[in-house]
């Protein structure tokens, strides 16, 4: 036997030696905003099932333990990071994100493994969003540097409060993601996705409004949202 | 893979899991005495608490947990040379008094072999790591390691275990978990596995 072979045997064995390899897959990938004939939140089947589900808050206070090691126990997320929080989101917004990330719609493979249908069911999506929507929104979410609020109040004021309101509200009934409390990095990030056409999901009359923004109008109108109030707070 | 395969895969395992969730989970702990005294106790202990650190400590450990643990050694869905064979040997019965015994019996605490890794096992047990998205341990073991059915016991458990059952979820040898742990390990790198152990170990 020459020297080659010596080599190459332990080799193959190396390469074959994963046989079992861990079941950790890569996140689906479905067709979103960069494909022609693109409808937002089209209708489909799993997020039909968990629209009509009469959902359970308790169940899905259950079920959010598997979530909670990255969003939080009070499911405030993270506002050094890409975590977002979702206390009080509006459950319908709750259930499309999820929907499409469990479609491949949106790409967040760091949560993919966890939010999967072997770990939890369409209905089991109702009852986490329902639980969620019920907690309160804590407004000691990460802010801005705070230079540039009087330029992000014009734009806002000018071309997001129509879908997204005037307290960041949003439109339960119309899928508008409440904004108010939420971090203000993940917002940039996200404004930052949507114009750029990386998160596949978004609202194509959204991207229409906010493509011709450069990234200080980003920073100006993000950090003016993260400083947006419940209602209820800024009525007094 | 072949999508398929792999559609099918996954179809049988969320079968699988569900009729596990739906199973009985209730054994008499006075017969699971017995058993454990005839047949677990060389390595496990009397009482769940065995003294050697590669065999798991079993006291206070959620019923429903170890039951499914043994129905899975069974069958073959969770591979140990040693315990496949003891398992396959049980009736559902005693696995489930086997379980209930074990489950009420007193945890006996760790012990801490490298205390200078405690702070970076308690960052990841109650942070995470966010930048490479391994979530916090605390979000599903709960806040001191207490666990329930779903996500086990962990705490003061031999660190030599812990890091075992890491590694076997990184290489994909442990695959009972419906993929949470398995993605968990996979995002750990090699020191993280000894911190956390340690901090495990710790626990009360
Ligand atoms: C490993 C960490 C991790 C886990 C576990 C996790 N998430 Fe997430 N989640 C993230 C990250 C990171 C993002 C933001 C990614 C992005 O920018 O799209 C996110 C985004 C979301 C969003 C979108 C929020 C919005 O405003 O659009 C929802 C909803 C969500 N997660 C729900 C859940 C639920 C429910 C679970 C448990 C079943 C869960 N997550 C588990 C990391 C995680
Ligand atoms: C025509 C309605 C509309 C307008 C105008 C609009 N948005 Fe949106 N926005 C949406 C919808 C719908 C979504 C959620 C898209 C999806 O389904 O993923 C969204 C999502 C977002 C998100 C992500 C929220 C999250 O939780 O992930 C941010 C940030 C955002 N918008 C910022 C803005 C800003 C800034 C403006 C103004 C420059 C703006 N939007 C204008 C409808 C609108
Ligand atoms: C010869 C030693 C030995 C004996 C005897 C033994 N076990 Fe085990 N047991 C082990 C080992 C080793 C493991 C860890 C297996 C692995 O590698 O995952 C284990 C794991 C377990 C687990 C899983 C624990 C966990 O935390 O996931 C259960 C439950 C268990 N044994 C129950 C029993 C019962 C009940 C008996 C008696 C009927 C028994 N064992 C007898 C060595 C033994
Ligand atoms: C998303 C939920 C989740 C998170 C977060 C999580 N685990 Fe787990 N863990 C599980 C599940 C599920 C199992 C296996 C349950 C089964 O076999 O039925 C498990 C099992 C384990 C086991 C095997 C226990 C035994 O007795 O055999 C260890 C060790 C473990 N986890 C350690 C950790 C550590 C360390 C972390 C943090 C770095 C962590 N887990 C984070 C869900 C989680």
């Amino acid at each position: 036997m020459n020297h080659l072979s010596r080599f190459a045997i332990p080799l193959i064995v190396t390469l074959l030696a994963p046989a079992v390899l861990a079941e950790v897959e890569q996140q689906p990938r479905a067709p979103g905003i960069e494909t022609k004939g693109y409808v937002w939140n089209k209708p489909d089947e799993e997020k039909a099932r968990a629209l009509k589900h009469k959902a359970d808050p308790l169940k899905g206070k259950a079920a959010y333990k598997g979530c909670q090691g990255c969003h939080k126990p009070d499911a405030s997320g993270r506002p050094d990071d890409d975590y977002p929080q979702l206390a009080g989101q509006h459950a319908s917004v709750l259930i499309k994100q999820m929907v499409d990330v469990r479609a491949g719609r949106r790409d967040n493979p760091k949560m993919h493994p966890f939010v999967g249908d072997w770990v939890v069911s369409a209905e089991d999506v109702a009852d986490i969003a329902v639980y969620l929507n019920s907690l309160p929104t804590p407004t000691n979410n990460g802010k801005g540097d705070g230079k540039n609020l009087a330029l992000g109040k014009k734009l806002y004021e000018k071309d997001c409060v129509g879908c997204h309101g005037d307290n960041g509200e949003g439109d339960e009934g119309k899928f508008y993601p409440m904004v108010t409390g939420q971090h203000y990095r993940y917002l940039l990030r996200e404004s930052r996705q949507i114009r750029d056409g990386v998160r596949r999901n978004a609202y194509p009359k959204m991207v229409t409004v906010i493509k011709k923004y450069s990234d200080a109008d980003l920073e100006a109108v993000s950090d003016y949202m993260s400083r947006l109030l419940p209602a209820k707070a800024a009525a007094k | 893979m072949n999508p398929y395969l792999k559609l099918l895969g996954i179809g049988l395992l969320a079968t699988f899991h569900s009729a596990v969730g739906i199973a009985q989970s209730s054994g008499d702990p006075a017969k699971g005495k017995e058993i454990v005294a005839k047949t677990c106790v060389a390595c496990h202990g009397v009482d769940g608490n065995g003294p050697v650190p590669n065999f798991p400590k079993l006291a206070g450990t959620d019923a429903g947990y170890l039951l499914k643990q043994l129905r899975e050694f069974k069958n073959k869905r969770r591979t140990s040379e040693v315990m496949e064979p003891i398992a396959g040997a049980l009736s559902a019965d005693e696995m489930a008094d086997a379980a209930a015994f074990f489950a009420s019996q007193k945890p006996a605490p760790g012990t801490v072999k490298d205390p200078s890794l405690l702070d970076a096992g308690k960052k990841l047990w109650t942070d995470g790591n966010p930048t490479s998205g391994v979530p916090a341990c605390a979000g599903c073991h709960g806040d001191r390691g207490q666990g329930d059915e779903r996500y086990p016991r962990l705490a003061g458990q031999y660190s030599e275990y812990t890091q075992d059952q890491l590694g076997q979820f990184k290489s994909g040898k442990r695959k009972n978990d419906k993929r949470q742990m398995q993605a968990v390990a996979d995002r750990m790198s090699e020191q993280e596995i000894k911190a956390v152990a340690e901090y495990i170990a710790n626990l009360p």
